[in-house]
This record gives C-alpha cells, structure tokens and sequence, in this order.
C-alpha cells in the first residue's frame, strides 16, 4: 500500500520560536523518537506537519484515546470470505514504510496499549507482531513521535517511566507575545492591531492558570477569535464565544474572565 | 391583669360562656370586647367563636393585660379575609412570648403583626415569622420588646428568610453577652445597619473578595492577598490601604450599591494591585512635609496606572469614571489634588490652573523615564513646595485621598526609620504602622494556639466542663485476658471556633499541592469505564474472540461464543471517617516553626477539599482523652453536614492536649461510621505515636486494646488505616492496624501530600 496519502504537499505554516526546528531534525537524522509536551492548541500538532514536509516523509497520524489497543496500533486478522487476513495498523504500516509516526496524545492511551513501541524507540527498532509471529525491522526512514500534554498529569493519566526515557523531549509552551500576535496575524488574516489585543487576552486568561482555570487560552483560541471578527463579528461576541464560554463552566471565573478582558480592550 | 379569675373547668361548659361572664366584670375592657364580638360573630359559626373565645382566655390566664387583648382584639378584626387559623395561631404564639417575654412583649408582638401581614403575603410566612418570634422570646426574652417596636424597619426587606437570618446571625454575634444582644436588636450594632441595608442591594467587600482574586490575578498575573478593612470610628470614609503585601479594601463603599459597588470595588483592587505589581520599594520618609508626601503619593499613582494601561488600555474605563473633578470651583488644597490627579489621568482634561498645568507639564517631560519610580519623589517634591507657597489649607488628619478608589498611599512609604519629620507626619503613619504590626502578629498566633503548658496530663477539670457523654466502651485488659465492660467514657467536646481564613490561607499556600490532588479528584472523579472482553452480549464485537470463533469454526470445533465486548464503570462507593490526634505531642514544632497539628490541619483540609469534591461522603473527629472516663472526641465535620467555612472554623480551632486512648475513640468512630449506607467504610487514623493515657501504666495494654478495636471493627465489615508521623510509633502502629495497613510519613512536613495520596490509593481499590 502507498503512503502518498500521506504525504504533505505544500509547506503548513509554522513560526519557530525556538530551537525546535534544528532539534527535531536533528533527532530525525539519528532517527531518535522525540516527544512534545506542552499545553494544547500551542502548535504540536502543526509542528510535526511541518516537519515532515521539511523532511519529505509521509506523516501518520494516530490519535489516542481509552479503549485503544495494542491490535488497533500494530494491526489485526481480519474476517474475509476466502479466509482470515492480516491488516496492518498504521503503526505498521508507517514502520514498513518509513513514515514518521505521530501518537497525538499518547497519556489518553491505556499504558499496555504504549508498550508496543518499546521496541521500536530503543536499539533495535522492530516491531514485533506476535499475532503474526513476525517481527518488522523498522524502514531506515521510520521515526516515532509522541505528543503528550503535561497539563493532563495525573495518577491516574501518566506516563510510565520506562515510555518517558526512551524520548527527547522538545518543550512547546505559548510562544511570546510578538510571535504569537504575528501568528495570530498570519493563520486569522487579523491586523495586527486586533491581534496584539488577542495576545493580551490570551496572556491574561493564562495569568489564571491554576487559579480558577486548568489552562489558559490557547493559540489556536485566539485565532478562532481573530477569525470571527475578521468575519464581521464585534470583538466582545468574538471574545465571549471563542475564548470566555469554552474555557470554564464556573460563573464566578467567567465574571473575573470578562472583567480582566474589558480591560484589554482599546 | 390580677383580677382575671382563673376557671374552674366545672364552670366553664364553653369558652364563649366564660369568656361573656370575665367580660362582664371588667368594665374597661367590656366595650372593645362587645364590639370585636358584634364583628366577629357576623363572620364565624359559633364554633369558630368558642375557639376564638378559647384563645382570648388562654391570653387572659397568661396575664398579658388589657393592651394585649385589646391588641389581640384589633388584630381579629381588622384581617376581613383571612379565616380562623391563622388568628388562633397568634394568640398561640402570643401566649407563649408572653410567658417567656412578659405582657409588653407579647402585646407589641401582636401590634406588629399588621406589619408582618403586610411584608409577607402568604400564611406559611407568618407562621415562619410567629415561630422565629416564640424561639427569640425563649433565648433572648428582653429583646423581643425593643425588636417588635422597629418591626417596620426590620421587615423592610420583605423576606422571611431575611428576617430569620437577622435573628440568627444577632444570637450569634452576641453569643449571650446580653449587652451586644440588645445593641443589636436595637439597630445600634454596626452589623446590624449593614444586614438591614445589604438587603437593599449593598455591596460587602466579603461578596466581591472572589470575584475580585481572580480578576485581579487575571489582569496582572499575581495573586493578592486581599483583606477587609472594618469601617472606620470616625465620619472620614474609608479608603483601600495597601500594609506590605496585603490589599486591603474597605468593608463596604458607602453610597456605593447594586453594579457600582462591584465597578468601584474592581478599580481599587486594580489599582492597589497596580501599586505592588508595578511600584517599586518604598520611598524615604525623611524630611518630607505632610503635603509633599501626598503629592509624592498622587504622582506615583498616576505613574503606576499610566504604566498599566499602557499594557491594559481598557483599565481606563474602569477608573475613569471616578475623575470627576471640574476645572472651576474654590482653590482648595484637596481641589487642586483632585484636580491634579484628574490632568495627569486624562490627557482629554482641560484645566488652566498654574499649579495644575505644571503639573502635567512636569509628568509630561518625564515621560520617558516613567519605569522609574524617582520621578514621583522628585515631581512630588517640586509640586508640594509649589502648593505650599500658594498658603492653602490642608489639614493632613482630614485629608481623603481622591477619587474614591485609590488607596490611602500608606504603603509606599517607608516608616521604619523613625521619621525626624514634624507630629502631623508621624500621625498619619500610626494607623499604618499598627497594622502592619497587627498583620505580623497574625502569623505565629496560629502556632501558639496550643494551650498553656498546664494543660498537659494532669490538669483536673470541672465535671461539668468535660462535655456531653456521648458513650460507654468496654476496654480489653491485657493481664486478665478479659474485656471490662463500660470501662471507657467517651465525651463530646464542643469545638472552639477559629478562623477558616487561615485555612484557606493555609491551603492557598500549599497551592502546588492542591493543584496535585485536584488532578487527581479529576482522574478519580471521571469514573474510568473498564472494557470486558470475550462477553456474552455487548456492543461491540470482540474482533480477536470473532476470530477465533471463526478459527475453531474451520478447523470443526466448537467456536466459543463469546464473542461480544461491553464496559462498564467502576463507581467508588466509600465513606471515611477520618480520626485526628490532637494530643499533647501535637504541639510539638517542626524545623520550620510550625507544629505538628499545623501540619495536621493542613493534610486534613487539603484531603477534605478533595473528598468534598468527589461528593464521597466522610467525617473529621479529633481525638484526646484523660484518664478513662474522659476520652474526648471533637467533631470537626459530621457525616450529614457538608463541609464548609463551618468545619473549616472548627478544624482550625483545634488545639494539642492530653493524651492518645486510640481504642476508645477507634470503638467510637466504629459507632459513628457504622450507619453510613456506603458499600466499604473506612476510618482513617493520624496518629504521632504509640497510645498512652495518664493512668494507664504499660503503653502496651492500650495497644492490645486498639489491636482488638481494629480486629472489631473488621468484623464489621469496617477498615481501618493508620498513618503515623514520625518513626517512634510504627512498631505500636503496625501491631495495631497490621503492617499493610499502616503508612510512616518519616518527615512530618511531607503528610500533606502523602495523606491525600494515601486515600486515592485506598479509594481506588
């Protein structure tokens, strides 16, 4: 089977804010697995696409979620009328073709569901299916990566330790306030007047973060803003619907919220 | 009312009869009553009036006096439309205040009830209202007089609830100092002139304190510490202040209601924020006039809110309605100061005044320089020789900084050096100096709570100071091998209460973990689904066992047929009763100053707020005793209340003393967990050390004593878990809830963390 699907033709926009270009392909060109923590909506997700299309290889995409497991990863027998047959899961598929492969959210996953790439992130980078009493040596192309939210963190949601060290880990936080203005500029066609506005707002509902909020708003919330109001809506609606409602259900913190955003506006 | 004569039940065949025949001896009374008869017996049957007849007689017996029938009288008549219950209801009521209460009383009880039918439309609300009333008379008997005759003002609210809570929170406040009761339902307490006016949409600092944490956290990224400010003895309005790290705003704003509250309270938070968040150190007091030392003030609040809207341009919505001052009027010192403060926050401001204009030229020239806090003392100072030679008044003592939601400006100046500046500047700092003194005194007061160092072992108590006795145990002896009958008397001590504030405090310090914990609520709380494989019916097909069935189907077996998947969710079904030792060695201090029963505390309440959010129902019991017919139990929260400021205030009054008889109260919280409906139950002990009592000689025997509690409490199908600070007491510990189920916190300061984990991980099993 063909990975062109796969493929990323043109360039996804991405404005580096650090050295996360240079240390992923430098990771790529050792083919060590990288992980991405940080908060969502930060551009994990947009980074890895940009990656791979600096890199020209094809790009799977797993998301991970509670009941996924091991046979959903690696593949499974599969009921046809001639006979069983054995359907690769995209794990495999991007390990015998050389893809980079992308867990997005990997902590969401039950933890011996992660344990089947143990051996594909240390030396011996295989992949065995004991199914189909085969192991697959990885394509030379092959590289792993992981996003993982540290926001999440719990007993209960955590990774193991033996999943954690196998990783380098490149940390993605909100990128400071003139590169996200110019990227709230860039992916919302906002000027750049309404964007510094947005940053502001984004900045004050992170100031709540772990007082009253789990996580402030993302990136990607703003440019939903930015988008809105490009598209006719007042600023306070745009605000209220894309950023205030979303991010908390407690009345007491939306007041707070919206108080603090008044003061940001012009 | 002497002459009343009291009935003979043979003469009275009815009420009516009897009634007639008093009334015809009383010659004052006789007229009202013919005519109140006339009205009613038009209205009523005749039994309606022989109960009627009946009330009247039971007022009379109580002695209330003509004023009080007349009253009673009034009341019957002048209600057309209601029927009879509800006038039968009254005289009830009345009779009872005035037993409780006396005649006046009860009569100005019964003048007041057209007042209480006019506030509250329906019957069940008067009914509240009678009761609220007879439950008054027998508390606190002397005020029903002075509070039925301002009735009207009290009722002005115009809810029942309102007015219960008036009497509610009245008892409590005056907690039986007759002289505070009074002064309260007099409506001289300043609580109470609050309570009446809150009702009308009055705003406390008390309301908006949340609202306002967060907004402020919100805008600038830190979180204050906010305080009240109680209302000041003199008719100078209040202002916020701002002591060290602390905001603190006035209690309320008078004049200030509804929306404008809430606006006015938001900038004085903002802009004292701004202070701590944008100023600098302190400035020198050295030789600076009362004068200067305003204007000093006045620019570095400009200063420091220029700087904020520059990041927060929308922050001059929210002050700038408060810049009210008009460029006409009388020179005065505070009019050119408001004046001023107008010019240099808003640029639109026209004023031609010398002083002003120079002040804004001035600000206007060091506008490049605005990070530096300097230029306010060197503004300041100009400005102030200026204003000085204009020879102005300026009283420094009645000086209220404008507009309304600055702050006094206290805390910009540094008043630890003794200042060589004249009286009037000293003055102004006293009330500054006293209370940041007060707020340093704050802290180690919490650590000295434990009571003197007398009340340790051996202090004899009054009997009738030990408490309720809640119950008899019977107690293992160890040498006889026999249990010994009601030989342990458990006592209820009511809890003193302290400040939840502090434990608030406590626990927004500990924020980290709090943060942890709060993660690990989430993850519990979520109720992970479990898949079950290999099922006879589900939603969902079980691909690997579909495939085998389909193997063992062409290779001529019999295929297994189940081949469906389904889940299901695991729900937590626990209530914990979690027993606090409070004994003497809690009073021990750590290397960080605080003692173990701080820590304690704070484990607790970090632990309740957990619970309390997973909605699994548990309960906080200190523990101490003193020889075995004192074992003294606290209930911090019980199992039906939920927990709140309430047992916030209970757990931080908890205070070290006495001893550990852990059998005892063991046995007890076994009586106490034992009705929970839950499916597992588990009491949690804290504990610092082996068991010991003052009159019992070998530690061992309590330990055999707690072992056989335990050993009880499992055959009832009760865990329990004990969690020990420190090593000494881990062999005890381990003998008596057994080595898996005792947990050693080594450093006492890690208990917290370790408590909280501890629980989930017997929550989850």
């Amino acid at each position: 089977m063909s990975l062109d699907a796969y493929r990323i033709t043109s360039e996804p926009y991405y404005q580096p804010h650090g050295e996360e270009i240079e240390i992923f392909r430098a990771a790529y060109d050792e083919r060590l697995p990288v992980m991405l923590k940080g908060p969502t909506g930060c551009g994990k997700t947009r980074f890895v696409e940009h990656m791979a299309w600096r890199l020209g290889r094809p790009l799977i995409t797993v998301a991970a979620h509670e009941d996924m497991t091991a046979a959903d990863l690696a593949g499974r027998y599969l009921l046809e009328p001639e006979g069983t047959v054995w359907h690769d899961g995209p794990l495999t598929q991007a390990v015998r073709q050389g893809a980079i492969c992308y867990l997005d959210e990997i902590v969401e996953a039950r933890q011996d569901t992660t344990v089947v790439i143990h051996p594909l992130t240390d030396a011996r980078r295989v992949l065995p299916l004991e199914k189909h009493n085969e192991i697959v040596p990885a394509h030379a192309d092959f590289q792993l990566t992981i996003s993982y939210n540290p926001g999440y963190q719990s007993a209960v949601k955590d990774l193991k330790e033996s999943t954690k060290q196998r990783f380098l880990a490149i940390d993605f936080s909100y990128p400071p306030p003139q590169i996200e203005s110019a990227i709230v500029t860039r992916e919302s066609g906002a000027d750049a007047a309404l964007a510094d506005i947005l940053v502001a707002i984004g900045q004050r509902s992170r100031n709540l973060q772990g007082h009253g909020l789990d996580e402030g708003a993302s990136t990607r919330m703003l440019i939903h803003a930015g988008r809105l109001v490009r598209g006719g809506l007042p600023l306070a609606t745009a605000v209220q619907s894309s950023i205030v409602l979303p991010i908390t259900d407690n009345p007491d913190v939306r007041a707070a919220l919206r108080a603090a955003i008044d003061a940001c506006m012009p | 009312m002497s002459t009343a004569a009291p009935l003979s039940p043979v003469q009275a065949t009815s009420a009516t009869q009897t009634l007639r025949q008093m009334m015809r001896q009383r010659d004052a009374l006789r007229a009202p009553f013919e005519a109140t008869w006339k009205e009613l017996s038009k209205r009523w049957s005749t039994d309606d009036l022989d109960a009627w007849a009946a009330a009247v007689l039971a007022l009379a017996n109580v002695n209330i006096g003509p004023t009080g029938l007349i009253a009673y009288w009034d009341v019957s008549r002048s209600d057309t439309a209601a029927g009879i219950a509800p006038l039968l209801e009254a005289a009830d009521a009345a009779t009872e205040i005035c037993r409780n209460a006396g005649a006046r009383a009860a009569a100005l009880s019964l003048k007041s009830l057209p007042i209480a039918r006019n506030a509250f439309a329906s019957e069940p609300m008067l009914t509240r209202w009678w009761s609220a009333l007879r439950g008054l008379s027998r508390e606190a008997p002397e005020v029903i007089e002075p509070m039925a005759l301002r009735m009207s003002t009290i009722l002005a609210p115009g809810s029942i609830d309102a007015f219960e809570n008036f009497i509610a929170a009245g008892l409590k406040l005056a907690a039986g100092n007759k002289a505070v009761r009074l002064d309260y339902f007099t409506l001289q307490h300043e609580l109470t002139r609050r309570l009446v006016s809150r009702e009308f949409g009055g705003v406390d600092f008390a309301e908006t304190e949340r609202h306002l944490k967060t907004f402020v956290t919100a805008l600038l990224g830190r979180v204050p510490l906010l305080r009240s400010l109680p209302p000041a003895d003199t008719a100078i309005p209040r202002r916020a202040s701002i002591a060290g790290p602390l905001i603190r705003l006035p209690d309320v704003y008078r004049g200030f209601e509804g929306d404008a509250a809430w606006s006015l309270y938001r900038a004085a938070a903002a802009h004292a924020h701004a202070h701590l968040v944008l100023g600098s150190d302190r400035f020198i007091v050295g030789k600076l006039k009362p004068l200067q030392i305003v204007l000093v003030g006045l620019i570095e609040d400009a200063r420091i809110e220029t700087l904020a809207m520059r990041q927060l341009p929308g922050l001059r919505r929210l002050w700038a309605p408060y810049h009210t001052a008009k460029p006409a009027g009388i020179a005065t010192a505070p009019a050119l100061l408001a004046r001023l403060s107008r010019t240099l926050f808003d640029p639109d401001y026209a004023d031609d005044d010398g002083f002003v204009a120079k002040g804004r030229a001035l600000f206007g020239q060091s506008s490049p320089r605005l990070e530096d806090p300097a230029i306010s003392r060197e503004i300041g100072m100009l400005l102030g020789n200026d204003l000085g030679q204009m020879r102005v008044q300026f009283n420094a003592k009645t000086y209220v900084v404008e507009p309304v939601y600055r702050d006094d400006n206290l805390g910009l100046w540094d008043f630890d050096e003794p200042p060589q500046a004249n009286a009037e500047v000293l003055e102004m700092f006293v009330d500054a100096a006293r209370i940041e003194q007060q707020e340093s005194d704050d802290a180690p007061r919490q650590e000295n709570q434990a009571p003197d160092s007398e009340a340790g072992k051996a202090r004899s108590v009054a009997p009738d100071q030990r408490g309720t006795v809640l119950a008899t145990y019977p107690e293992w002896d160890r040498r006889h091998g026999i249990e010994r009958p009601e030989w342990t008397t458990v006592r209820e001590v009511a809890a003193v209460r302290g400040d939840p504030k502090r434990i608030t405090e406590a626990l927004d310090r500990a924020d980290v973990l709090r943060g942890r914990v709060a993660q690990l609520v989430r993850g519990l709380r979520v109720g992970r689904s479990v898949r079950l494989n290999r099922q006879h019916d589900g939603h969902d097909l079980d691909l690997d066992a579909v495939i085998d069935a389909g193997l063992a189907l062409r290779t001529g077996q019999d295929p297994d047929p189940r081949v469906f998947r389904s889940s299901t969710s695991k729900h937590r079904d626990l209530a914990t009763l979690l027993l606090i030792d409070t004994s003497q060695s809690t009073s021990d201090r750590l290397a960080s100053g605080a003692t173990v029963l701080d820590v304690e505390r704070l484990a607790v309440a970090v632990l309740a707020e957990a619970m309390q959010a997973l909605q699994d129902p548990f309960g906080l019991l200190a523990f101490a005793s003193d020889g075995r017919d004192d074992v003294k139990l606290t209930t911090v929260k019980a199992f039906g209340e939920s927990y709140g400021a309430d047992s916030m205030a209970r757990l931080d009054g908890l205070a070290s003393g006495y001893s550990t008889r852990l059998g005892t109260a063991l046995r007890h919280a076994g009586a106490v967990i034992a009705p929970a409906t839950s499916f597992r139950k588990l009491v949690l002990v804290l504990t610092d050390g082996e068991p010991s009592d003052i009159d019992v000689d070998d530690p061992a025997d309590l330990i055999e004593d707690a072992r056989r509690a335990v050993m009880n409490l499992h055959a009832r199908g009760i865990d329990s878990f004990g969690v020990v600070l420190g090593s000494a007491g881990i062999t005890a510990a381990s003998r008596i809830f057994g080595r898996g189920n005792t947990m050693l916190v080594h450093r006492v300061e890690d208990l917290p963390s370790r408590l909280s984990e501890l629980y989930f991980r017997l929550a989850r099993r």
